[in-house]
């Protein structure tokens, strides 16, 4: 008698795939937002940043303790000083400015994990049990929603269109 | 020396903030959600001026700024609210929470250190 396989043994019910996928993804964009910590790199943005404001400071406490003063390097020890300020701001902007878009992509990553969450363990049937408005309860800026609204009438006006042909 | 208080469930952000305010002379006390922050304040850490996140596990920053309304010392304290949230909505709850302020990343580290500033005029 040849070997009869249940179908469903086979082919997993589409919701229960659906729910593995889920989990699954959510697990990976959970690793993905992990691996955006740069804290190593802004600690060694911010000590270098100590480093240069000691360094003035010493170039001026050497100045002021220098039995002879000598013009060009008075002038090139004022030049260096300010250098030193402009590129010490400059690394300010620079950490602080990455510093924020780790963290907005990282809450936006964070809003993908608990929507993925959310629908790989939901107890109600499948495309019931998380909505787009529940999606949009998620978010943490403008720039989401304005991103939510414009996918959600591109497709009303594709399914639209559909409609029609 | 003026302390600041900064909650954000970021450590990037808080050691970020921590680095700029204190390079500006400010003493800095941190807190990675809004009930650490209370704990601080219960604590009797007195910030001058607290800066809050929103979006944080435990404890939000609404409910924060709400919690901290309620304890005497911090009862007038300037809160300001850092977010990635432009929205008026939340504005308005933050508002109607008590935040004296708010400031919508990405800042500028002197946009942050001018509304400290204004808000803590004793340094």
């Amino acid at each position: 008698m040849p070997l009869e396989i249940d179908p469903g043994a086979r082919n997993p019910a589409p919701e229960a795939n659906e729910r593995l996928v889920c989990a699954i993804l959510a697990e990976q964009v959970a690793a993905l937002r992990d691996r955006m910590d740069a804290t190593a790199t802004f600690d060694l943005l911010w000590r270098t940043t100590a480093l240069l404001s000691w360094l003035s400071g010493l170039l001026n406490d050497l100045s002021r303790h220098s039995a002879h003063t000598n013009p060009v390097l008075e002038r090139e020890r004022a030049e260096a000083i300010d250098e030193i300020a402009e590129i010490r701001r400059g690394l300010d902007e620079l950490a602080f400015s990455q510093a924020q878009k780790q963290d907005f992509a990282r809450q936006i990553a964070d809003c993908v994990v608990i929507a993925l969450e959310r629908m790989a363990v939901a107890e109600m049937p499948p495309g019931t049990h998380f909505s787009s408005l529940d999606l949009a309860d998620l978010y943490v800026s403008e720039q989401q929603r304005d991103l939510h609204a414009a996918v959600v009438s591109r497709l009303n006006g594709n399914a639209g269109a559909q409609v029609m042909k | 020396m003026p302390i600041i208080l900064v909650l954000d469930d970021s450590a990037t952000m808080v050691m970020s903030l921590s680095h700029i305010l204190k390079g500006a002379g400010y003493e800095v006390e941190t807190g990675m959600n809004g009930r650490e922050g209370i704990t601080k304040l219960t604590d009797g850490v007195k910030p001058s001026v607290i800066l809050t996140d929103l979006n944080m596990p435990e404890l939000d920053g609404i409910g924060f700024i709400k919690e901290a309304r309620k304890i005497a010392s911090t009862r007038f304290t300037p809160i300001i609210v850092l977010t990635t949230e432009s929205g008026g909505r939340k504005r308005d709850e933050a508002r109607a929470a008590g935040a004296s302020g708010w400031l919508t990343k990405p800042a500028e580290p002197s946009q942050l250190l001018a509304v400290v500033k204004q808000l803590c005029p004793s340094k």
